[in-house]
């Protein structure tokens, strides 16, 4: 319990004291940026390496009396390969001794020294997700936070590598820590994956994203949409004569592209200056700075070229990126090779081809070579001349292979898979925006991933706010909140009962400007979309039966009346209704209708038509509804001005004023129908805006019910079985154990024991099986004297009949007598086994006897 | 139901009669008075109901060109007649009548419902064009013919049979047969068929339904390989060199020549022919390919034409349809504007700035129609000219190919000849072993009987080949002509119909325009 206690407050105070430096850098590059001044730069600079002097040392957070032997202690395999690596780079400094010395065989936890490729452990992760590169490095930079390494220059090597498991443990690492963890999983799931040491530029060695674009960010590429050109065919009428004047126009194209063109310059110029604004600050430490990563050579996995993955940010980039200025040595878990190439031009020439062995120079021979090009023969020549290092060793190293690996095996619990970060949660600062991560169910209301987005880089004024949900019971998924326009978009996915996909709005107060989508397809009215300003509402459907597709309503201001004037009792009056259709093909485009305005203010019913193929005009009909009362004092029921018509071809039928009467009927009945639509419309708005204010004010999570460890229910109901399954192993454990049980029935029930009766028990009990075990030798016995008579009976009768047998008979003899011996001879071995046992058998029942808590205080007095 | 005709007097079917039903049958209340104020036309008359009104012959009833529903039930017709116009019926109900025979149904396509109850009907028959009837009523008739009701399996859409009342319900087996053989009925007697009592009826006729099956089929595949064999013919007469392939218009060159049946028995003459026969036909062969060919090319052509005329149309649409919209925006605007204007100057300067942009429009509209005609018109002339100049070379090369075939011919002719001679030569001096039929000999009594003989033969072949050639070019030069002339008439229609439109449009604007004018002077 101390060290543990221990252990976590040296993890606090390395944590803390982490904090401050990266605060200290912090303000550091802050000050790096306010000034911009060369000569004070590398002042600072120095300044900055003094600051990192204090860096805690690692190695005394860590606990290493839970850890296996073969973290503590070396194989003799290992010891030899340790020496096999020493002579190596004994040879290599002698060789070459301007170059740095080689990263080989650093301390581990347990200050062993172990070397690089056997601290790679290979594993396959049980879980889909970490089956492919990208997702895998995605949760390696996740899960680990990252430790700056002790010295950003060359001069003083990491001495210590810990172990993968050690660094799962601890959720922290440097860049090498970062990939070896990284390498062995990605090997584990079959990549041809290689740790690298190098150098690589500051953004990458510090994790600073500041100058990159957030993932989420980034549009995806637009496809190159190139329109066809098209073909003028053989009888493509020629377009009309253009009668204007050849000059003029000419000129005007002039003054429009000298004008395009400062346009142009000045866009550029502004660009230019951007870019320059963002181009980092020039780094004194260029092309020193040690770093490590994984490079995935093509081949395996269907991996078409090789790449560069950065452990840190889990990005990956071409073998030839800037970002990566040179390469000391690279190692995989049965090899270790050395970079002889010249890396001036970064790692923009190198040549991944591992079985070159002038390019690259291995530790180990016989290991398999992946990438080999060239003709077997000539490399074993080259081998052969060149590899001075290597015929020194050559005797011992002809078959000796990588040891296997030291350490145990990677193991993930599905708890910290889940929640990937350390504590759950973590921060990413990008180019103009800030990412923060959490993991799921870890916020109350659902928040996984919040993404702010600043105005520029200096990250002060918050332009759009985008946060991300999981496991909401309403179904949202996404929120963005635009923090000029105070607009708030919610996204959701589908499945809730009001089939919402999208809300645009400024507030939650109905009659105000909003946009809903929906999943119009789960909804029976095939609503698609509507929108609301103060005074309209325009809804947009989709797949009807009776082809709406649009519906649009004018609102006037709402009359005032003295009574309640909630929106329920006093609605506001409908000025206008705008319905529109799609084309019904079942019917004729004169009888379909196209639009259908009501006209309620002025008592009229516009109707347009569908246009005929060929035609350009469309029919149109007009009807005022006026209940007017003629000079007799009848009431006029239907006069042809009451409908204007025009039709693009005139019918005969539609001229009776019987027909036109018949359907101003229909289109009253129909305004009667629409109005009330647009009623229920408004109510569900209502609805929609109540429903959704109490999902927000109680935001529940939904939970698997394949989740048990959150699922209260399934929980529980695990729990049950697992509670029953250990009640009935005692309870079968309990059965067996009482001996005594058939002779304490013998005995009156109730009654206490005497010690003579005790006695009487004890002996009884131990007669019983002593009974017993020479029964069950006696009926082996018996068996096995049966077996055997019967055996030699067979055996007469085989002698006596022999001559007159047939092959037939004489087989199935053999094989009764093979089989007879098998069980005879298995007989022999049970009787021996049993004479062995037997005694010891009453032994322990006898000392089981005399500890029996039933017995033990009669009995006590013999023992 | 059957009355006497002596106890009732007939009544006939006229306008009066019409008239009052269709009143009474029509639109009530205000729709009726609206109606009554301006008369039914009969064509308007969706459906119409006579019953009980003695009516032994249907007549005048032919002005009903839309009536969709029928009912004549309770009367004493004894024929079915004088529906032939009524080709929307949907509905008929001829229940309790005297019809003897089924008849006169054979323009009511849309038929779906048929009743005939309680009539002297003694067979079903003639109700073949009756494809979409799905309700079939014929109870209390005299049909007495179980194998009768076979003749319904030709409607798909049946679903729904009435035969209670007929003679043959009272086979035991009535119910059973008439499930079984009509699969597809739901509705026997108006009653739902059980699925027990379809199965019982399945295993009993199984095998004489898989018969019929087979049968049906054969003739269903039978009538389908005909028609493959009409369109495949069809394709080859489109491109003019129907029976080209394959030895047809050689065995048509013999086919009506007795001399050279004759001349056939020469000795040397089987294998000649022969050798033209194969000669002959791979050229019939090569007409054939060229033409289908050919064909092609001028489908494809035609094609090219019709699609890019449908493009300039369409691009011409869309251009009229948006200048329209967009005058129509502006248009309504302004006579809201002219409606809420208050002085009459103003109403009239808005007046007249509407009129302008009316013939504005008009304007507009008209150019878009007459650059259209222009470019068409450039663009049909330039088809006209590829469509010609390709049906000339066709021509050409079919002339060249045909002039092959005469020349073939002439060879063999003058092959023929000599042989004739030939053997003539050698019956004249009696060096002709070989044995003769009596008219072969017959033709070899002198020289001028044997040539004329052969050049007979020989004129007919010619005369064939030169037919077959004027069929092929007068077809083709007639397609062509056609083809150009529709092309013409088509765009002459459609300028005429889109100029109609548009002045029709604008007409009707105008007077928008003028009443307005109108009303508002009332107010």
């Amino acid at each position: 319990m101390e060290v543990l206690k221990e252990k976590v407050e040296e993890e606090e105070a390395a944590e803390r004291e982490a904090e401050a430096e990266q605060a200290a850098r912090k303000a550091a590059a802050e000050k790096e940026e306010s000034i911009l001044d060369r000569d004070d730069l590398i002042d600072l600079e120095q300044k900055l390496s003094e600051i990192e002097v204090h860096i805690p040392e690692v190695p005394s957070s860590i606990d290493t009396s839970a850890l296996p032997e073969s973290y503590k202690t070396n194989t003799a395999q290992e010891k030899q390969l340790l020496k096999v690596a020493d002579n190596f780079a004994h040879q290599y400094s002698h060789l070459c001794p301007d170059r740095e010395p080689l990263f080989l065989h650093p301390l581990n936890e347990c200050d062993v020294p172990k070397f690089v490729s056997t601290t790679i452990r290979p594993t396959l992760m049980p879980y889909p997700e970490l089956y492919n590169w990208d997702t895998c490095a995605d949760f390696v930079s996740d899960f680990l936070t990252m430790v700056p390494l002790p010295s950003p220059i060359q001069l003083v090597r990491p001495e210590y590598l810990f172990s993968p498991t050690s660094v799962l443990k601890y959720q922290k690492g440097n860049c090498f820590d970062f990939s070896n963890l990284l390498c062995s999983m990605l090997i584990g799931s079959g990549y041809d994956a290689y740790c690298v040491s190098g150098y690589a530029s500051q953004d990458i060695c510090l994790m600073d994203l500041t100058r990159e674009v957030c993932p989420l960010l980034r549009k995806p590429e637009e496809a190159a949409s190139q329109k066809e050109k098209v073909v003028p065919k053989r009888y493509t009428i020629k377009p009309p004569k253009d009668l204007r004047s050849k000059f003029e126009l000419a000129q005007k194209a002039k003054k429009e592209a000298e004008i395009a063109a400062q346009e142009e310059k000045k866009r550029k110029e502004e660009e230019n200056k951007l870019l320059e604004l963002d181009k980092p600050p020039p780094d004194p430490m260029h092309g020193l700075r040690i770093h490590a990563w994984v490079l995935v050579l093509c081949g395996k996995r269907e991996v078409p070229e090789s790449f560069f993955i950065d452990p840190f940010t889990a990005h990956s980039y071409g073998t030839t990126d800037e970002h990566f200025l040179g390469i000391e040595s690279i190692w995989n878990h049965k090899n270790y090779w050395i970079n002889m190439q010249d890396c001036w031009n970064g790692c923009k020439d190198l040549i991944f081809d591992l079985g070159d062995p002038v390019r690259w120079e291995f530790m180990l021979f016989g290991t398999d070579k992946p990438y080999l090009t060239m003709a077997d023969q000539e490399e074993e020549e080259e081998a052969a001349d060149e590899d001075d290092i290597e015929i020194l060793d050559k005797e011992e190293d002809k078959n000796f292979d990588m040891p296997l690996s030291w350490v145990e095996q990677i193991y993930i619990s599905a708890k910290d898979f889940e929640s990937r970060c350390p504590q759950g949660r973590k921060v990413i600062q990008y180019k103009q925006c800030k990412l923060e991560k959490w993991a799921p169910y870890l916020n109350g209301n659902g928040l996984v991933t919040r993404l702010t987005i600043y105005e520029n880089a200096d990250c002060r004024k918050v332009v759009e706010v985008k946060e991300w949900y999981e496991n909401r019971e309403d179904f949202l998924e996404m929120r963005r909140v635009d923090k000029t326009t105070h607009l708030t978009t919610e996204y959701f996915k589908p499945g809730h009962f009001l089939a919402l996909r999208e809300h645009t709005y400024k507030t939650m107060a109905p009659e105000t400007d909003r946009s809903m989508e929906f999943y119009y397809d789960t909804r029976v009215d095939g609503l698609e979309k509507r929108t609301e300003t103060p005074n309209s509402m325009t809804e947009y459907y989709k797949d009807r039966a009776d082809y709406l597709v649009y519906r649009h309503v004018d609102y006037g201001i709402r009359l005032k009346k003295f009574s309640l004037n909630s929106p329920d009792t006093n609605p506001r009056p409908m000025l206008k209704i705008t319905e529109r259709f799609d084309r019904n093909l079942s019917k004729l485009a004169d009888d379909d209708v196209a639009e259908r305005i009501f006209v309620v203010s002025d008592e009229r019913i516009q109707l347009r038509y569908h246009c005929r193929d060929d035609y350009i005009t469309t029919s149109k009909r007009e009807f005022l509804k006026r209940n007017d009362v003629d000079n007799k004092g009848n009431k006029i029921i239907m006069t042809p001005d009451m409908c204007v018509t025009y039709e693009v071809e005139p019918r005969e039928h539609t001229k009776k004023l019987l027909f036109q009467y018949e359907m101003m009927m229909n289109l009253k009945n129909e305004e009667k129908i629409s109005k009330h639509q647009v009623w229920e419309s408004e109510l569900e708005v209502l609805e929609i805006l109540k429903t959704r204010e109490e999902e927000e004010d109680t935001h529940n999570l939904t939970v698997s019910i394949y989740d048990t460890t959150r699922n209260e229910k399934s929980k529980g109901q695990r729990e049950a079985l697992e509670r029953q399954a250990q009640e009935e192993h005692m309870r079968q454990v309990e059965a067996e154990l009482d001996y005594l049980a058939p002779f304490l029935v013998q005995l009156p029930p109730g009654e206490k024991l005497t010690r003579w009766q005790a006695l009487r028990l004890k002996d009884e009990c131990l007669n019983d099986f002593k009974q017993r075990l020479i029964d069950k030798a006696n009926l082996i016995q018996t068996r096995f004297e049966k077996e055997t008579q019967e055996l030699q009976k067979k055996q007469q009768w085989y002698q006596e009949n022999q001559v007159t047998m047939t092959l037939e008979d004489e087989e199935s003899y053999l094989t009764y007598c093979s089989q007879a011996m098998f069980r005879i001879r298995i007989l022999e071995q049970r009787l021996n086994r049993h004479k062995e046992l037997a005694p010891q058998k009453y032994l322990a029942l006898e000392e089981k006897l005399y500890k029996d808590p039933r017995l033990i205080e009669y009995l006590k007095v013999f023992v | 139901m059957i009355r006497l005709y002596d106890t009732i007097e007939p009544n006939v079917i006229d306008e009066e009669l019409l008239k009052l039903a269709v009143e009474e049958q029509g639109p009530q209340e205000e729709a009726g008075q609206v109606a009554k104020q301006e008369g039914i036309n009969f064509k308007d008359v969706r459906s119409l109901q006579l019953d009980f009104q003695n009516i032994l012959r249907i007549d005048n009833l032919w002005q009903f060109e839309n009536l969709r529903k029928l009912q004549l039930d309770n009367n004493i017709i004894e024929r079915i007649d004088g529906l032939d116009s009524l080709v929307n019926l949907v509905w008929l109900d001829l229940s309790f009548n005297n019809i003897e025979t089924i008849e006169g149904l054979d323009n009511l396509i849309n038929l779906e419902d048929l009743s005939l109850f309680s009539n002297r009907i003694s067979k079903m028959d003639a109700m073949d064009t009756l494809v979409k009837l799905q309700v079939f009523s014929i109870g209390n008739n005299m049909i007495d013919n179980l194998l009768n009701v076979i003749y319904l399996r030709r409607f798909p859409e049946l679903r729904s049979l009435n035969l209670a009342g007929n003679p043959v319900c009272e086979n035991e087996d009535y119910k059973l047969f008439v499930t079984a053989y009509l699969g597809d009925l739901v509705y026997l007697d108006f009653r739902l068929i059980d699925a027990h009592t379809r199965e019982a009826g399945f295993a009993k006729y199984q095998y004489s339904i898989y018969e019929l099956k087979h049968r049906e089929n054969q003739m269903q595949y039978k009538l389908e390989e005909e028609k493959a064999n009409i369109a495949e013919l069809e394709k080859h007469k489109a491109a003019y060199v129907e029976y080209l392939n394959g030895s047809y218009l050689f065995d048509n060159l013999y086919s009506d020549d007795t001399e050279a049946a004759k001349l056939a028995y020469l000795p040397g003459v089987p294998e000649l022919l022969e050798t033209y026969k194969t000669k002959f036909v791979s050229i019939c062969q090569n007409i054939f390919d060229y033409g289908l060919i050919q064909q092609e090319k001028r489908t494809a052509e035609v094609d090219l034409f019709y699609e890019c005329l449908g493009e300039a149309l369409s691009d011409n649409r869309d251009l009229g349809l948006k200048t329209i919209n967009e005058f129509e925006k502006k248009h309504v605007k302004m006579l809201h504007d002219i409606r809420n204007a208050n002085e009459l100057q103003v109403v009239d300067a808005k007046m007249s700035e509407c009129a302008e942009e009316i013939s504005h429009l008009f304007d507009i509209l008209m150019t878009y129609e007459m650059q259209l005609v222009e470019q068409l018109e450039e663009s049909i002339n330039n088809f006209e000219r590829n469509i010609i100049d390709m049906v000339g070379t066709f021509v050409e090369n079919v002339q060249g190919l045909m002039a092959q075939c005469r020349d073939l011919e002439n060879h063999h002719h003058e092959k023929l000849l000599e042989i004739s001679i030939n053997t003539l030569e050698k019956i004249v001096k009696s060096e002709f072993d070989e044995d003769l039929p009596d008219d072969v000999r017959a033709l070899f009594s002198d020289k001028d009987t044997v040539v004329n003989a052969v050049g007979a033969s020989h004129d007919i072949h010619l005369l064939k080949i030169d037919n077959r050639e004027d069929e092929l070019i007068t077809n083709v030069s007639n397609w062509c002509s056609g083809i150009v002339d529709k092309v013409h008439t088509d765009e002459h229609n459609r300028n005429r119909k889109r100029v109609k439109e548009i002045n029709q449009y604008i007409d009707h604007l105008q007077n928008e325009l003028d009443n307005l004018d109108f009303g508002d002077l009332l107010d």
